[in-house]
């Protein structure tokens, strides 16, 4: 990041001017609005860190999201019902919810203690879908990002059990699959993802990935310090981009066990099953053919 | 009060969770039902009964070509709906050509259709080869040199392609994030292959017996290998289920649980082992009704495996203490 840009922003170092100007126009690159070159392939990878401990739950991100990326409603199954159990009306991160607050509610002295998180897809270092996908629909873009190409995808619906977050998912009515493009279109047009423009609080900060990481374990260290013993960093390879999945590139700052928040803690990638998975059945298929050798030969 | 001390008495004396969010699922179940379970079946089948041809026409000798023709035909005839029953499952069908259009080693999925297409056309270049034998055989000619080679070579390529098919799909199950399946991800895949090799076997001996078929020193051969498959089959089956541990609910209990139990371990293994135990003590004119009812009883015994992995997985995926159980 060089100075002449002029003040560099106080959280994700994205002058905040030109990420609100829609009208901006120059090339993308010609400015380097990130302090990242957004279209050469030595780009370093974008994405975002999410504080559970700042998120108010007002949901603006998943409106934006919605909005921007026009996106059906999601409760139309359920006929636009309430979930009754919490304001969490959205439930899962979905084909057409791919911001998703949630509300953990949880007795504490004072009566109840609120811990909110915005969930999103974590553009995986090394991601399940994108291992799984057999027509190459989903790709990683210059960004770093992981993106279904909505007109390669042909619905076969392997990435969806093969994401170790619970992120794609078959869509009802178009029959695809769907997750968060971390604005795609909005990166090549030099804007931030709408979901971190619409945050009010800087819960959903978006930035180059490894000073998000640098940011996020400060924070975690300065919640510690004020006595958030609970606090961790999830999103490295200790914790959420474990088991060969290499870290992930939407971060995530839990003031809570990660399952509270319904993460898994230790993911595995599950393309590390093949080996062991082929190699046994390989070695069964060889005990076959010596049986019907053995066999043969005796009877012949 | 200081800044430490509101944070203290805001958010951190929150109780430690009950694990988990409502009992919503953390990763997403997949979509596949009958169609998968069909073609699972179908598929195992088709690639199985070409390995049992391969291993006939190789090492069968002269008395093994009777059964590997059946078993020729029948590999082609269970391959015709598979390519129906995935491009049914799919989302949007008519864009089943776009899984051509690339290839992806970390995909079981993507190799699995390359595979899936070697393994089509080899089957039907080696049922028209039958299918010219049968004719050259009525006008007693019999086919010359060339024709053997390349009898041959079809037969080690279908065998080959043949384990394949009906080997890859317990590793495509096993590479996912479902609990059920990609725990013992070393013992589904053999589970798979041993469950394909036993519907192979069974379904080509059902026609054998049906349609009559000389017996011969080949069809001694095929009890032994069905025999030896189902067996190495209930064993996995066995096996897996206790490796998995608590993870192992879905086909354990319930209804899923009853499948496994009564329906492919019961009927489907248990029941055809003791039928063919008893046959040699069986009257000379029970012995074929009595080979039928026990390929007819593997074969359902197969397809209630397939059922309970598939819908199990299903159910495994459903439940978040699952996923923190693996995930820690």
């Amino acid at each position: 990041m060089t100075s002449d840009r002029g003040p560099v922003p106080s959280m994700i170092g994205i002058p905040s001017k030109q990420l609100n100007d829609p009208l901006r126009t120059s090339r993308p690159g010609e400015n380097d609005p990130y302090g990242v070159d957004l279209v050469s392939q030595t780009l370093s990878a974008v994405g975002f860190l999410t504080d559970a401990t700042i998120c108010i739950g007002c949901k603006a991100c998943e409106v934006a999201c919605k909005q921007w990326n026009q996106l059906p409603a999601d409760s139309q199954a359920s006929n636009f019902a309430m979930t009754g159990f919490s304001y969490d009306n959205t439930v899962d991160l979905g084909a057409s919810t791919w911001r998703h607050v949630a509300f953990v509610e949880r007795p504490s002295r004072d009566g109840i203690a609120w811990l909110m998180l915005s969930d999103v897809c974590k553009h995986c270092v090394h991601a399940g879908c994108l291992d799984a996908c057999p027509t190459g629909a989903i790709i990683r873009t210059e960004f770093g990002s992981v993106v279904i190409q909505d007109d390669i995808c042909n619905g076969c619906g392997y990435c969806v059990p093969a994401c170790p977050f619970g992120v794609p998912q078959l869509s009802h009515s178009d029959g695809g699959s769907h997750k968060c493009t971390l604005c795609y279109d909005r990166l090549r047009g030099g804007l931030a993802p709408a979901c971190a423009t619409a945050c009010p609080t800087g819960s959903i900060r978006f930035g180059a990935v490894e000073e998000l990481r640098g940011a996020g374990r400060e924070r975690v260290a300065t919640l510690k310090a004020q006595g958030l013993d609970d606090a961790r960093f999830y999103g490295d390879d200790e914790m959420g981009g474990s088991g060969g999945i290499g870290g992930l590139n939407a971060m995530f700052v839990l003031n809570g066990p990660p399952d509270a928040f319904n993460l898994p803690a230790r993911p595995r990638l599950p393309r590390l099953n093949i080996a062991p998975s082929a190699a046994a059945t390989l070695v069964a298929a060889a005990g076959y053919c010596l049986a019907a050798a053995f066999s043969f030969r005796r009877h012949r | 009060m200081t800044p430490q001390e509101r944070a203290r008495s805001t958010i951190s004396h929150v109780q430690p969770s009950q694990r988990g969010y409502y009992d919503i699922p953390v990763i997403h179940g997949p979509h596949w039902k009958w169609l998968i379970i069909g073609y699972f079946y179908f598929g195992g089948i088709a690639g199985a009964s070409a390995v049992i041809a391969a291993f006939l026409r190789l090492l069968g000798g002269k008395s093994g070509a009777p059964l590997a023709r059946i078993a020729t035909y029948i590999s082609f005839l269970a391959l015709v709906p598979c390519p129906v029953l995935l491009i049914l499952d799919l989302g949007r069908p008519t864009r089943f050509f776009h899984m051509l259009r690339t290839f992806r080693v970390t995909s079981p999925m993507s190799i699995g259709t390359w595979g899936l297409t070697t393994f089509g056309g080899i089957s039907a270049l080696a049922t028209g080869l039958q299918l010219l034998d049968d004719r050259l055989a009525c006008s007693r000619e019999r086919p010359g040199g060339v024709w053997r080679g390349v009898g041959t070579g079809l037969s080690l390529l279908g065998g080959l392609s043949g384990f394949f098919v009906a080997g890859y799909t317990g590793v495509l199950l096993a590479a996912t994030a479902v609990p059920l399946w990609s725990k013992r991800p070393a013992l589904l895949g053999p589970l798979f292959l041993s469950s394909a090799m036993t519907s192979g076997a069974a379904a080509i001996s059902a026609v054998a017996w049906i349609s009559q078929c000389k017996e011969s020193g080949a069809h001694e051969q095929l009890r032994a290998l069905e025999t030896l498959s189902t067996v190495t089959e209930a064993s996995l089956l066995v096996t897996w289920i206790m490796a998995l541990g608590s993870t192992a609910k879905p086909i354990a209990e319930g209804h899923l649980g009853a499948v496994a139990r009564h329906g492919a371990v019961g009927a489907g293994m248990a029941l055809p082992l003791t039928i063919g135990a008893l046959s040699p003590y069986l009257p000379q004119r029970l012995r074929r009704p009595a080979a039928v009812l026990s390929a007819a009883l593997t074969l359902a015994g197969v397809f209630a495996v397939r059922y309970a992995v598939v819908m199990g997985g299903r159910q495994s995926a459903d439940d978040p203490s699952a996923t923190f159980d693996m995930t820690g």
